[in-house]
């Protein structure tokens, strides 16, 4: 069985657990879900059977706390460090998807935005103009920025699993709006403090709008193939 | 004291001594692994049957959801190979069997658990007469 159906069958039994037991669950879920460097397939396994095992409990009217203890992060701790570690290939499949994906919607957006200001509005020019010296720096910086702020938001959401305390929503909403607008806030600030230098080429801007489409389309191509 | 000399000797002979773990879940845990072998060799099993299974032979000691790092650990070791299907009453599940290496070293724990069985109940049993007099 391929790790999206145990995905897509772990969410319909989990419907079946108590309220209690759906949250000691759920947290687990998440904590062992969230090692970006794991065997995906090993880890909805193990899942589904922790899921399955828990139902049967809960049958004979056991909680998730007398089968898998009292201190679910350290047991998922030890579950972790067994689960063996994904694939190079795929590894390295995910990453070149993942940056498709961002490469298409911002030279997506910037395209299709350019054009389309400029023949409805009359803003801008047609043609898009950078140095491709600086302009390749500039995209690796943000790569890397994009790298560091999806393991600064895996991290967030690793250390509100298992917390006694109810955290409140605005709390939480102010600690992403604050790791997103850094993130953010990083790159155009790198777009406008870089000098430029290398050999200054002008483009159509539609060209980009077309460029950030064929990467959409590969990314889309990749998941299915991928079965991410 | 001899008690303990004992059952430091045995972990080292049991486990790779030296992880994380305190000594007495070590211990615990190479055990488990050899019990969980040894049933999975009389007929393959899923995860929920195979704590059944330890609980009905008295481990009711070990807490359920212990079997599933230790499950992970085996596979990666390729000891043994769980594969889905469906099973007698209905869902899908992962059937565990042993693997030839699995069985190697169901031999190997088998061989060394009958040596040291017996030395350690002795000298359990025989613990409190020998603090006094020996």
């Amino acid at each position: 069985m391929e790790a999206t159906e145990i995905i897509e069958l772990n969410n319909e039994k989990r419907t079946r657990l108590t309220e209690h037991n759906l949250k000691y669950y759920e947290d687990m879920l998440l904590y062992i879900r969230l090692n970006g460097n794991k065997s995906e397939q090993q880890t909805e396994e193990v899942l589904l059977e922790m899921l399955e095992h828990l139902l049967q409990a809960q049958e004979e009217g056991k909680t998730a706390e007398e089968v898998f203890g009292d201190d679910p992060k350290a047991y998922c701790k030890e579950v972790v460090e067994e689960i063996p570690t994904e694939k190079r290939k795929n590894q390295a499949s995910l990453i070149m998807m993942v940056i498709l994906q961002f490469l298409g919607f911002f030279a997506g957006s910037y395209g299709i935005l350019g054009t389309a200001l400029h023949y409805f509005f009359d803003i801008g020019s047609a043609l898009t103009t950078f140095s491709i010296g600086s302009g390749l720096v500039i995209l690796g910086i943000d790569l890397l920025l994009l790298g560091a702020f999806i393991l600064a938001i895996l991290k967030w959401i690793k250390q509100s699993t298992f917390s006694k305390k109810e955290i409140k929503s605005w709390v939480e909403f102010l600690q992403v709006w604050a790791i997103s607008t850094a993130f953010i806030g990083l790159i155009v600030v790198i777009h406008f403090v870089m000098p430029s230098f290398g050999k200054e080429v002008s483009i159509p801007t539609y060209y980009l709008a077309i460029l950030g489409v064929i990467f959409y389309v590969l990314s889309f191509l990749m998941r299915r193939k991928q079965n991410f | 004291m001899l008690n303990k000399v004992v059952i430091i000797l045995t972990s080292i002979l049991l486990y790779k001594v030296g992880g994380k773990l305190s000594l007495r879940s070590q211990l615990l845990k190479g055990i488990l692994e050899g019990c969980i072998l040894s049933i999975i060799n009389i007929q393959p099993a899923y995860g929920y049957e195979l704590s059944v299974k330890l609980q009905q032979f008295g481990l009711s000691d070990v807490s359920e959801g212990s079997i599933y790092p230790i499950l992970l650990r085996l596979q990666k070791e390729k000891l043994i190979i769980g594969e889905m299907r469906a099973s007698e009453s209905g869902p899908k599940r992962k059937y565990y069997k042993l693997t030839e290496k699995g069985q190697e070293a169901l031999q190997l724990f088998t061989h060394h658990w009958t040596l040291i069985k017996g030395p350690v109940d002795n000298i359990i049993e025989q613990g409190g007469k020998t603090d006094g007099s020996n």
